[in-house]
């Protein structure tokens, strides 16, 4: 076993499970941070050879039909964008901008991708974390519900339940949802963030339900948290049924353990021995296993988004994806690397907050 | 062990890496057996799977009508004549679901396969020569894995074109290094293990000690992991198709179907039915995939997990 | 020509302040929904679906179209116009109440600024003003020259790319109308932010994604919108359905047949043929293809498609393109006098190629819907029409992107392609006569159809509409006749609105005036 986690350190979900003799936190954060830049620029690198390897000419994609018969156009747009450098020289330039928070220009928006990225990223993120949270609430709930009830039929249902979870492909039960809550039932609105006559609150967060509550502006927060509930349902489907399944291992595991009999045989009631002895290290893992899934959830947001016209960043992305919009592209995977890589960081400080027995490396 | 391990196919729903990777019972690891009777969902899940394989054999005989045969009333409700419908098109629903066995499992078979070629081929490598070779191919995986795959296997088939089997090409993109991975793992404890050190002072050559002693001792957890992922396969192709990225019209495909349910929602039968046949698939891979993950023996099982 | 104030009521300059003398003062707000097609608001570089519709309401052109007639140019800040005989030189008398939103008045030197800007950033319409030259002779007169013939300038200055900005403020915020304006102009940002213009309505918000919201110009010199606000919002086409019939909006533009059918009563459909064609073309060249360029080839496909079984696929409100030239436009053939199919012959004329039962590639870009309708098919429908004459068609999707190359480099043997108009003008449809645009992607070269390409260069240079129209008419029927062009049909364009609004008519260039709603 031990040889096949060596090379975990980068590895998001697995990195900081190890348990190593005594280490400096500090150290220890300074050392990812710097692993995690290396993946950054990584992943730029890969989406830049990527970007290069598109048949498909960008100013043909961006430019009108009549435009892109003009050479003169054609080579305004290029230069406008760069296109006329060389590979190389395009990289480091872009490297360069990046790290003077200059991630170029749109093609699709012709503004600035940064500016584009902070209007998207806060809608994916209201989504998301309201997706984790729930996922949190009702997946750990359910997961030691389906432990404590283990192979009796509440545990065979959840099993059911979770595996349908997982195995529900996410824009379909996006469509069903929005079918049914929205269209038939009227209970819940079909889409966008907020009614299209209300003003958004101003700009805080960039959460409108929180911004419209710190400004006050509570009639404004209830529809801003109306509109999050469906699509933050649809998109927390998945990441129920793997925490639900999750938690269930994990207590059980650690129902096993030998300090959880002792406890028992203390006499404590069964209550304080699940909360106490069991869900705490549990917690442990499950919180491993929420940052990654927050992550993921941003794949999620990606075909959940196109259905309920959620102006985030996975409509962004899908929309440079198919306009071959170059630095839009890149932008969305640098933020997206550094998402990820920040949520396994994260994962890791508190893996070492919550249970001070495992020692960082 | 108090803590589980966590499987880093966990990363993502429509997936870095295909395997659903739910973890398993640990204690039944010990308990359950694998005897069909204690594993109905198992047995629920190779009788679905099954059937699907036979609809996609036998379409032609059992479909009412062509996938693309356009000679019905258009857009009509579910009725005797057409159990699940029409749709825009005046297409018949239930032959082009069952005519999308042909193309979605197929080709999620493919995938899988090229996953794990590829994948298996680049861990093995990392496993054995170790050093830079480790270096690079595990690198390699950690910057794929940085992405979320949708949004890498997005780019990937957008930048080659959307057509299925540049689909195809883009979710192996962005799925072989779980199977990189899991092989690394494998063959570097099997490399460790006494016999293929023997072989080696026997005087084997590497390639030769990998090939033949190392090959057997790896080739099924491969195995398991790859058949386990068809289902997640699914999933990930026909998110692809539904976005436009994937199988293009007029093909009958399953996400593609969905994709043309959403144009006209309010015609519910038309998104409603392709889903339900994914659904099933990617659900009874799970049925069996969760069931074999509590059967198996703890070396492997956590070795899949890994 | 240019005689009426069409629609714009006067007397209302002296106001100056809110809601003047015309109509009520607006009131109340409108939702249209669209999928977006929308890269900026600057009407310089823009040439999108979306932005058209929006800055037709934030602009003021020369001249402009209204309701769903875009074959008559009626004034806008030009009271009238006249055109030399030789179609060179169109002068162009503005009005003297005109105003931008500041209060400051349109003057020729902002008109100077706005067209030669177009032309200078080299952006998406910057083709629009090809070979035209601006000069203002004196405070009320501007004059457009063409370098060649240009009947169709009276057409083209209605495009919202060619709405007059307030040229002072643009260069304030970094505008230039110069040689050069590609890298220097840098007043689009600013124009995404706030409009310019003299147009019923100001940009109150801009979003590429989201929406779009416009309030009524308080210093409109014209007929005020009957809206105080117009709110312009991305949604895909079905969900567009839901919310009109949810009333959540008021106006749904992108709904394809299929979705429009069965709606209810309490809503009103504008129902009526798109100005996009879709054609096929067979390749010309022996050297691409030796089938497709063979003449009675062309006349076996041309006899052999179904092209009401393809208006019948397209849904209700498609029509057979007769001609190339779509139906709005002067010089359209009339309905019903198209090619009609006729197996029998396309099969004799597959006979006496010679060519067996030939095998040919159809390439179509499969990623991109127009009007609602996939290429892919329409082009099995192809596929099978030509199977019943005895050609094998294979057929050969690929990305817009991809597929354009091939397309635009002559190398598709067969290929489904669509023209949107660029100006409502047929001149524009010469495009796609031998040694054009779309001819050579056929490889249909100079030379080759020599009668025809001398009445397309005498209908470039005519300017009397009757005259154009007899022309054009005999442009079409010859195209008909021989070929590799074979137009197929015009989608259906429908407009759902809320029976709440009146006058909602279709327009051919920025989908509805948003302005003139009722």
């Amino acid at each position: 076993m031990s040889s096949v986690r060596n090379d975990s350190a980068t590895i998001p979900v697995r990195a900081g499970r190890r348990r190593a003799p005594r280490g400096d936190l500090w150290l220890f954060v300074a050392k990812r941070l710097g692993i995690g830049l290396i993946l950054i620029l990584g992943a730029t690198l890969v989406s830049f050879v990527l970007t290069q390897l598109v048949p498909g000419d960008p100013a043909a994609a961006n430019l009108g039909q009549q435009a892109v018969e003009d050479p003169e156009a054609v080579a305004a747009f290029r230069h406008k964008y760069g296109l006329d450098r060389s590979l190389p020289v395009q990289f480091f330039t872009y490297i360069g901008n990046v790290l003077h928070g200059d991630l170029g220009l749109s093609q699709q928006s012709h503004r600035p991708v940064g500016t584009d990225l902070a209007e998207y990223v806060p809608a994916t993120f209201e989504l998301a974390i309201f997706a984790i949270a729930l996922s949190l609430l009702v997946g750990v709930s359910f997961g030691v519900l389906a432990a404590v009830t283990r192979d009796r039929w509440p545990d065979q249902v959840l099993r059911v339940v979770s595996l349908a979870g997982v195995s529900m492909p996410t824009f379909w039960i996006a469509l069903m949802a929005f079918y049914l809550f929205f269209f038939k039932w009227g209970l819940l609105p079909g889409g966008g963030r907020l009614e299209p006559t209300e003003t958004p609150p101003a700009h805080i967060t960039g959460l409108y339900t929180v911004d419209a509550a710190l400004h006050g502006q509570w009639s404004l927060c209830f529809s801003a948290a109306k509109h999050v509930v469906l699509p933050g349902l649809v998109l927390a489907t998945y990441t129920i049924g793997l925490l639900l399944r999750f938690t269930r291992a994990s207590v059980l595991e650690i129902l096993g353990n030998d300090y959880v009999r002792s406890a028992r045989a203390k006499g404590l009631p069964e209550r304080t021995v699940v909360i106490r002895h069991v869900l705490r290290p549990a917690l442990v893992s499950i919180i491993t296993v929420a940052g990654v899934a927050f992550g993921s959830l941003l794949s999620g947001a990606v075909l959940v988004e196109n259905i309920y016209s959620w102006p985030g960043l996975g409509q962004y992305a899908y929309l440079s994806a198919v306009n071959l919009d170059l630095p839009a592209i890149m932008g969305v995977s640098l933020v997206v690397a550094v998402v990820y890589i920040a949520m396994n960081l994260l994962v890791d400080v508190l893996y070492g907050v919550i249970d001070p027995r495992i020692r960082l490396s | 062990m108090s803590i589980p391990e966590i499987p880093v196919e966990v990363a993502d729903p429509a997936g870095s890496t295909l395997s659903s990777g739910l973890p398993a019972d640990p204690v039944a690891d010990r308990r359950r057996s694998s005897s069909p009777r204690k594993q109905p969902l198992a047995v629920i899940g190779v009788v679905v799977v099954a059937g699907w394989v036979m609809i996609a054999i036998f379409a032609g005989v059992i479909a009412p009508s062509g996938p693309l045969d356009q000679k019905f009333v258009q857009l009509k409700a579910p009725s005797a004549q057409h159990l699940l419908g029409t749709d825009e098109l005046g297409r018949d629903v239930l032959s082009r679901i069952l005519f999308g066995a042909r193309v979605s499992l197929p080709q999620a078979v493919l995938l899988v396969f090229g996953a794990m070629l590829f994948g298996s081929a680049v861990g093995a490598l990392a496993g054995f020569f170790g050093g830079w070779v480790d270096a690079l191919g595990m690198r390699l995986a950690d910057v794929v894995f940085a992405f979320p795959g949708i949004i890498l296997a997005m780019a990937v088939a957008a930048a080659l074109g959307p057509q299925l089997r540049n689909a195809v090409l883009a979710v192996i993109v962005v799925s072989w290094p779980a199977y990189a991975r899991l092989m690394r793992g494998l063959v570097l404890s099997a490399r460790g293990s006494q016999y293929v050190t023997a072989s080696r002072l026997l005087g084997a050559s590497s390639l030769r000690a990998m090939w033949v002693d190392i090959r057997p001792n790896v080739l099924g957890p491969i195995a398991v992991m790859a058949a386990l992922d068809v289902g997640n396969a699914v999933l990930l192709l026909s998110g692809l198709s539904f976005l436009g990225l994937g199988a293009q019209p007029p093909t009958a495909e399953w996400g593609a179907m969905v994709a043309a349910g959403a144009q006209n929602f309010d015609r519910w039968w038309i998104g409603l039915f392709p889903g339900l046949a994914i659904l099933t698939v990617v659900l009874a891979f799970n049925f069996i995939g969760d069931s074999l993950r509590d059967a198996l023996d703890p070396r492997t099982a956590r070795a899949v997990r890994s | 020509m240019g005689s009426g104030s069409g629609g714009a009521s006067s007397g209302a300059a002296s106001s100056g302040g809110a809601g003047s003398g015309g109509g009520p003062a607006p009131a109340g707000t409108v939702v249209v929904d669209t999928a977006f097609q929308l890269k900026t608001a600057d009407p310089g570089r823009m040439f999108e679906p979306t932005g058209l519709l929006i800055d037709r309401a934030l602009y003021a052109t020369l001249l402009t179209f209204t309701g769903d007639d875009v074959t008559k140019p009626v004034p806008d800040l030009a009271e009238s116009y006249t055109a030399s005989a030789d179609g060179k030189v169109f002068t162009f008398k503005l009005r003297k109440d005109a105003i931008f939103s500041d209060g400051t008045p349109v003057t020729p030197a902002d008109v100077m600024f706005s067209l030669n800007r177009v032309k200078n950033v080299k952006g998406n319409p910057s083709f629009l003003m090809d070979g035209i030259t601006v000069t203002s002779p004196d405070p009320g007169t501007v004059v457009l020259t063409s370098a060649t013939p240009n009947p169709a300038i009276p057409f083209i200055v209605p495009n919202s790319a060619l709405g007059i900005l307030n040229s002072k403020a643009v260069k304030a915020a970094g505008g230039s109308d110069a040689v050069g304006a590609d890298k220097s102009d840098t007043a689009e940002a600013a124009l995404n932010g706030k409009s310019e213009g003299a147009g019923p309505y100001v940009l109150d918000s801009y979003s590429t994604t989201t929406q779009v919201v416009m309030t009524a110009n308080p210093k409109y010199w014209g007929t005020p919108g009957k809206y105080q606000k117009i709110i312009v919002r991305n949604v895909q086409a079905n969900v567009q359905k839901l919310n009109v019939l949810k009333g959540q909006s008021q106006i749904a533009v992108d709904l394809s047949p299929a979705q429009a059918e069965g709606l209810s009563s309490s809503v009103q459909t504008i129902n009526g043929a798109s100005p996009n064609v879709f054609f096929l073309f067979t390749n010309n060249s022996s050297a691409v293809s030796k089938v497709t360029s063979n003449k009675d080839f062309q006349e076996a496909v041309r006899f052999g498609v179904d092209y009401d079984g393809l208006v019948q696929l397209a849904g209700t409100g498609a029509v057979q393109a007769s001609g190339i030239i779509p139906t709005m436009f002067l010089g359209a053939l009339p309905t019903g006098t198209g090619v009609k199919r006729d197996v029998e012959k396309a099969k004799a004329a597959l006979a006496r190629s010679g060519l067996g039962s030939p095998t040919v590639t159809l390439a179509y870009p499969s990623d991109i819907q127009v009007n609602g309708l996939n290429f892919g098919d329409l082009a099995a429908r192809v596929q099978a029409n030509l199977k019943d004459v005895g050609i094998t068609v294979n057929l050969a999707p690929a990305s817009v992107q991809t597929a354009l190359e091939t397309y635009r480099g002559g190398k598709e043997e067969m290929g489904l392609w669509e023209w949107g108009p660029d100006y409502p003008d047929p001149s524009d449809y010469l495009n796609f006569l031998p040694g054009q645009v779309v001819g050579k992607r056929a490889n249909w070269l100079a030379g080759q159809a020599p009668e025809l390409e001398a009445l397309g260069k005498k209908a470039a240079a005519t300017i009397d509409n009757d005259t154009r129209k007899t022309q054009y008419t005999e442009i079409q029927k010859m195209m008909n006749t021989a070929g590799p062009i074979i137009p197929l049909i015009q989608p259906a364009q429908i407009l759902v609105a809320s029976t709440s609004v009146k006058n909602v008519k279709a327009n051919a260039l920025w989908l509805v005036a948003l302005s003139e709603l009722g």
